[in-house]
């Protein structure tokens, strides 16, 4: 792992263990560049202070932890959710929905969701997922979805 | 250190030693950093002052819970890193206090934790194509990965199978068994061996190979082999039986395991839509052409889901899907029976052929073979686009599709196999004839050739006229040879000739090798034409071509992941098939698998795209193992057919000159055994020892089937219940939160409104069992707060608990006297009110006794009564009571009658404890003092419990009452001793057992002794009966609570009790509940154990007595 993460970064910094990789560059990982999902990645597992979303090598270790076989399906659902909280306040609401949405389905015209397709969609989320009829999502009713799901635990990791 | 704790740490890392150089880098600057905050609420408080051994040993242990959930925490690594960090100094230093020898141990297990890290890694390495099937795994997602995977497993399952029979047939025989050409099954027919070495007869399996441990007939019929006499046969028929149990144990297994796994989605619940938007991408995918192909499945299928959803809300005109789909059946089913009746013509046809030419063309050999592989590969290509005719939702189309090639596959094995059983039937009915005809005789010879022998002379015209009958009957390549010049050659030409062409074992043995090698053939020459050629074409024609040829039509290959996993299966089922009759069979399967494995992964690497339909990996995981098995079963019972119905052939093979297969079983018993066993045998196999058995076993199914449906019907119902607890959680808690707004303002002046808030919130905590976190989001508020009740603590739980009481006592009993009470409670100051209250409530307590059976419900009303006259003594030593605050409260409790029983426990000693302070006025003072001591009472009662239990345990029931008593005065004692100073609590176990003369000298103690006594004179004896209630009670709602967070706390506040803090107060103040329901149930554990020590039911009510005092404390809070 550190082979990969050390061939991110220029020559002369390979030294330097603190040296933080740009998000450009941890994009150009072969496993995350199809991933529509790869901002988030790497905003959720960034711990820069200037927001640049750039990853240490401790960060990027640990989003291999997150995504490896033997993370629990927890740890894995507690990332999730924080990967699909687009506006980072703890809750799923529409407009995380939303854009959750979008990112799946790319952005080629002709396979985005009409608006009313989108409200349908989004209706049904929350009357399944929304135990507590609040409108939004919160993390325990999200990891009482995934933990549900079958195949989630075997569809979210990421192999180098 | 740090490169130690560090390779610990985390074990995900690939490479253990980039893992260990990586994790000291990531050690060396983390310790440069500031520690951080937020990780420390249950680690840095460690402060672990005392010296007691015990307390150390807990630490040690909670300790080490943490380091081995490490990983299970959502934190950065820097935090988990300090974590453990720490964790481990800790450990490290009051371990080697404790022991050395535990010391030595830890290091021990670091070092085999590391040592088996290693190994684990080499062992990866030797995990066949792990790193291939990793590689498609990231290139196309699991869905693919899994079809490898389960072609992995099959391969292991064939190699185990392949080990059997090599170790106990296959070398046996060709070490110790008549070599090649010694008998006549293992020679080579004289007219044969000129062609024995051509091509051709080798490609159809004949010649040399006929004649090899490839096949049934070469084995030889001795009932013991070489010179430790090992007995052939029998292992040929134990090893045959033992490739199919095999099987089946280890696909059950493996579907026990899976299904275990998945456990939790076998439930019919099913989040459809958050499925498809959470978990749909899966992150392997970094092929971009994978994820496009993934983007577009995606969008499929939340469109069709909202399709589907929309449909449901209307319904259509079906008539012309309708007819279209029985169309599309009727076509499907016309298909299928014409692949079995073209099969069955082509078995019909070859033997036809064979009777009547002699040389048969390579075509003409292999015909059924490639009829059938041509059929499995054709069908399924047209059962898709039938199914396109249908207009199925994808998912029932792949369904359908996965059924109909399922049954095509086993239709196309059945009609085979039944058309080779024909052929053998036809076979041996013929040779029995001959057999009669030749001897004469109505019994049948042990041999053929010895038959023959003996009427060689006198028959011999006869035989050959027969002979020549059979010969055209039966498959042989030798008819012309047959009628030769020569008499005595004619014999010896059918001596040899004619056992061997009739080995009908080795004959279907040969068939279905043939059909697995042309499978494997046109496996091969499918995946090179249609999808390598494919996919080079559109590859590099598409520049020069007039339209685009990766988009439209010839598109690249999919990789139908369903299609393959179901070619597998079938391939599987005809070894299984089989493999009794040609033992090698497994062994070839091997070899075909490992090159399926090679050419599929290149195959998808190179030149096929990922199916659109999604096919889901980890269920589809199961589906897969039950549709092998449902194949092995099917495969099963034609060769158990054979096995039990046909005779063996009779002159080759192990089993020949048997009447059955099995005959060698009963045989080796008879023969080899001693009697005696013999003799059990026999009982064990008649009709008395088998119906039972099989009575019960049919008694053993439907026992367990009704108890997995009722335990399916309580999982629904506990479901529902969660729900329900769920949604009335939250609504109290979003009315509790108003409740507290509105209360807000007055904060300052009110303290005891506020404390009630927090009592009411930490209460509803307590109370609701429930399993997500949403409530303890309230926690925080409370927190606040509570610091500034540090001194009216008492005041909650009797207030709240009164509250509590007060509906429910109502509800139960149904006397609508009792509630004019409450009521008088909650707004009474004056203390005149007190005693005429408590008086009628008493009377209405004993009045409800008569006509309630329920043991407990007079203590409650007599409790409550006390309670409402104490509540006002209180409240003069503090403040005036707000009936704001009290009426506040009382709604939100209204619904909560399931938690009620609870409250009857603490009111009920509370009760006790201030009958005992209303007679001895003294007290009244130090109640103020106990409210800051609370937290203190916890650990010190936990722990004098421990400490007092074994001599109260085995004290006498009549004295009984004299300990509780007495341990009512010395709670007295205690709580009157308690100004002296804070710090007398700690040893506060030991100063009241041994002070007990001292408690005498207490003004108006011996008031209240005796006051205590007359009152608890009556109530022992309700309470000796009922403690059954009690504890079940104690249980219900304790033991929800049980969770290791309430166990820490208490160890927290075990170690911190002597240090009186407002910060360290309020924090356990917010969890006093939990602590508190700890320690009920760590009493009724300890009562538990009680009476399992003694065994006796009347220790119950003993050990209940006893726990009662310390209850007394506990209910203050």
């Amino acid at each position: 792992a550190y082979k990969r993460f050390s061939e991110l970064l220029p020559r002369e910094e390979r030294e330097n263990l603190s040296a933080r990789v740009p998000k450009s560059q941890i994009l150009t990982l072969p496993e995350l560049r199809a991933n529509p999902f790869q901002h988030r990645i790497c905003h959720v597992f960034s711990t820069s202070e200037d927001g640049d979303d750039s990853l240490s090598f401790e960060d990027f270790l640990d989003m291999l932890s997150v995504f490896s076989d033997s993370a629990t399906s927890d740890i894995k659902s507690h990332y999730a959710f924080r990967i699909f909280d687009f506006d980072d306040d703890g809750t799923l609401d529409r407009k995380d929905l939303e854009k959750l949405v979008n990112c799946l389905t790319g952005q080629g015209e002709e396979s985005r969701l009409s608006t009313a397709e989108m409200e349908q969609l989004i209706q049904n989320i929350l009357e399944e997922s929304d135990i507590d009829k609040d409108g939004t999502i919160n993390l325990s009713e999200f990891q009482h979805v995934i933990s549900r799901s079958p195949d989630f635990a075997s569809s979210f990791k990421i192999v180098l | 250190m740090a490169a130690a704790s560090g390779s610990a740490a985390a074990k995900t890392a690939k490479s253990c030693k980039k893992y260990r150089t990586a994790k000291r880098h990531t050690g060396i600057y983390t310790y440069q950093e500031p520690p951080h905050s937020n990780s420390d609420d249950d680690i840095g408080e460690e402060k672990p002052e005392s010296h007691d051994p015990e307390q150390i040993f807990q630490n040690i242990q909670y300790q080490k819970e943490i380091m081995s959930n490490i990983r299970c925490r959502p934190w950065p690594m820097r935090q988990k890193l300090k974590a453990l960090r720490q964790a481990k100094e800790i450990v490290l230093k009051y371990e080697g206090r404790l022991t050395r020898t535990r010391g030595y141990q830890a290091a021990g297990a670091e070092l085999w934790r590391k040592f088996i890290r290693l190994a684990y890694n080499f062992v990866v390495i030797f995990i066949p194509w792990e790193m291939r099937i990793k590689k498609i795994e990231s290139h196309f997602g699991s869905g693919v990965a899994s079809y490898f995977i389960f072609l992995r497993w099959l391969f292991g399952i064939n190699i185990v199978l392949t080990i059997m029979t090599g170790a106990f047939v296959v070398l046996p025989e060709l070490l110790a068994g008549a070599p090649f050409g010694s008998t006549v099954s293992k020679t080579i027919p004289k007219e044969h061996i000129a062609s024995a070495q051509d091509l051709d007869t080798i490609w159809s399996l004949g010649g040399y190979l006929q004649y090899s441990v490839l096949f049934y007939g070469y084995y030889g019929r001795d009932r013991k082999i070489g010179k430790a006499g090992y007995r052939l046969p029998l292992a040929y028929f134990l090893v045959g039986m033992a490739v199919f149990a095999y099987s089946f144990i280890i696909l059950l297994k493996k579907m026990a395991k899976n299904s275990r796994m998945s456990l939790a989605s076998a439930s019919d619940e099913n989040y459809t839509f958050c499925w498809r938007l959470f978990c749909a991408w899966d992150y392997l995918i970094g092929n971009p052409e994978a994820a496009e192909s993934k983007a577009a499945a995606i969008v499929n299928s939340i469109r069709e889901a909202i399709l589907e959803e929309q449909e449901k809300k209307k319904s259509k005109n079906l008539a012309v899907t309708i007819s279209l789909r029985i169309i599309a059946n009727i076509l499907v089913l016309l298909s299928l029976a014409g692949s079995i009746y073209i099969i069955y013509f082509v078995v019909d046809r070859s033997q036809r052929l064979e009777r009547t030419k002699k040389e048969l063309t390579l075509w003409e050999k292999n015909e059924v073979s490639v009829v059938v592989s041509l059929i499995t590969m054709i069908a399924p290509s047209a059962f898709e686009l039938v199914a396109a005719l249908e207009m199925y939702h994808p998912r029932t189309t792949l369904r359908f599709q996965l059924a109909r090639v399922l049954v095509l596959y086993l239709g196309n094995l059945y009609s085979l196999i039944i058309a080779l059983l024909d052929k053998v039937d036809s076979m041996s009915v013929t040779d029995s004839d001959v057999n009669n005809d030749a001897s004469n005789s109505t019994t049948f010879l042990a041999t053929k050739t010895l038959s023959k022998e003996e009427n060689l002379s006198t028959v011999i015209p006869d035989v050959q006229i027969k002979q020549n009958g059979i010969v055209t009957l039966g498959e042989s390549h030798t008819r012309g040879l047959m009628t030769s010049d020569s008499l005595t050659n004619k014999t010896v030409s059918f001596k040899t000739q004619n056992p061997q062409d009739q080995c009908w074992e080795t004959y279907v043995g040969q068939e279905m090798l043939k059909l697995s090698i042309i499978d494997m053939i046109f496996t091969v020459a499918s995946i090179l034409l249609i999808d390598f050629f494919r996919g080079l074409c559109v590859r590099y024609l598409s520049d020069c071509w007039c339209w685009d040829l990766e988009s439209k039509f010839p598109e690249y290959g999919e990789f139908k992941i369903a299609e393959n996993v179901l070619h597998l299966v079938y391939n599987q089922g005809m070894i299984w098939m089989g493999a009794f009759f040609s033992p090698c069979l497994p062994a070839f399967n091997v070899l075909k698998l490992i090159g399926l494995m090679y050419l599929r992964s290149w195959a998808v690497l190179t030149c096929n795209v990922p199916h659109q339909q999604v096919f889901r990996a980890s269920r589809s995981n199961n589906f897969y193992l039950a549709m092998l098995l449902f194949m092995l079963f099917l495969c099963m019972l034609p060769t158990i057919f054979a096995i039990a119905r046909y005779k063996p052939s009779l002159s080759c093979g192990p089993f020949s000159g048997q009447e059955k297969i099995y005959d060698i079983v009963s045989e080796t018993i008879q023969n080899d055994f001693p009697t005696w066993f013999n003799t059990v045998i026999t009982y064990i196999s008649s009709p008395v020892v088998v119906l039972p058995a099989l009575l019960l076993l049919f008694m053993l199914i439907y026992y367990l089937q009704s108890i997995a449906r009722s335990l399916k019907f309580t999982n629904n119902q506990l479901r529902m219940k969660i729900q329900t607890e769920r949604s009335e959680d939250k609504k109290k808690v979003v009315q509790m939160a108003v409740a507290r707004i509105q209360n807000l303002d007055g904060n300052d002046k009110r303290p005891e409104q506020e404390s009630d808030m927090i009592s009411q919130e930490s209460s509803v905590r307590s109370s609701t069992p429930r399993k997500n976190g949403s409530v303890l989001n309230f926690e925080s508020p409370v927190g606040k707060g509570a610091r500034i009740q540090t001194i009216s603590q008492c005041v909650p739980q009797t207030v709240p608990s009164s509250d509590v009481a007060r509906p429910i006592n109502s509800t139960t009993t149904t006397s609508i006297s009792l509630t004019p009470a409450p009521s008088l409670s909650s707004v009474q100051k004056p203390r005149n009110h007190r005693i005429t209250n408590r008086y009628p409530s008493v009377v209405h307590g004993s009045a409800s006794e008569l006509c309630r059976t329920k043991p407990y419900t007079p203590v409650t009303f007599k409790k409550h009564s006390e309670d409402i006259h104490s509540e006002p003594l209180f409240r003069k030593g503090i403040r005036q009571v707000n009936p704001d605050a009290l009426e506040a409260g009382a709604p939100v409790f209204v619904g909560r009658r399931p938690y009620a029983s609870r409250y009857f426990i603490i009111n009920e000693n509370e009760s006790r404890k201030k009958s005992l302070h209303s007679t001895s006025r003294l007290q009244r003072h130090f109640r103020k003092d106990e409210s800051s001591d609370i937290i203190e009472l916890y650990p010190r009662n936990v722990r004098r419990y421990v400490v007092r239990t074994p001599h109260q345990m085995y004290s006498p029931h009549p004295s009984d009452d004299e300990e509780d008593e007495e341990e009512l005065g010395k709670e007295f004692r205690n709580r009157s001793h308690r100004p002296r100073s804070l710090s007398d609590l700690r040893p506060a176990p030991r100063f009241y057992i041994g002070e007990r003369a001292d408690g005498h000298i207490l003004t108006s103690k011996d008031l209240a002794r005796v006051h205590c006594k007359s009152w608890d004179d009556g109530f022992e004896l309700d309470l000796d009966r009922p403690p059954y209630a009690y504890r079940k009670v104690h249980l219900n709602y304790a033991e929800p609570r049980m969770k290791p967070k309430s166990k820490q706390k208490l160890e927290q506040s075990l170690t911190e009790s002597d240090s009186i803090s407002i910060e360290s107060s309020s924090d356990p103040q917010n969890s006093s509940n939990d602590q508190y329901i700890q320690v009920i149930h760590s009493k009724e554990k300890y009562s538990k154990s009680g009476t399992k020590l003694s065994k006796k039911k009347s220790k119950n009510s003993v050990d209940l007595n006893m726990s009662e005092p310390n209850e007394l404390v506990c209910s203050n809070v």
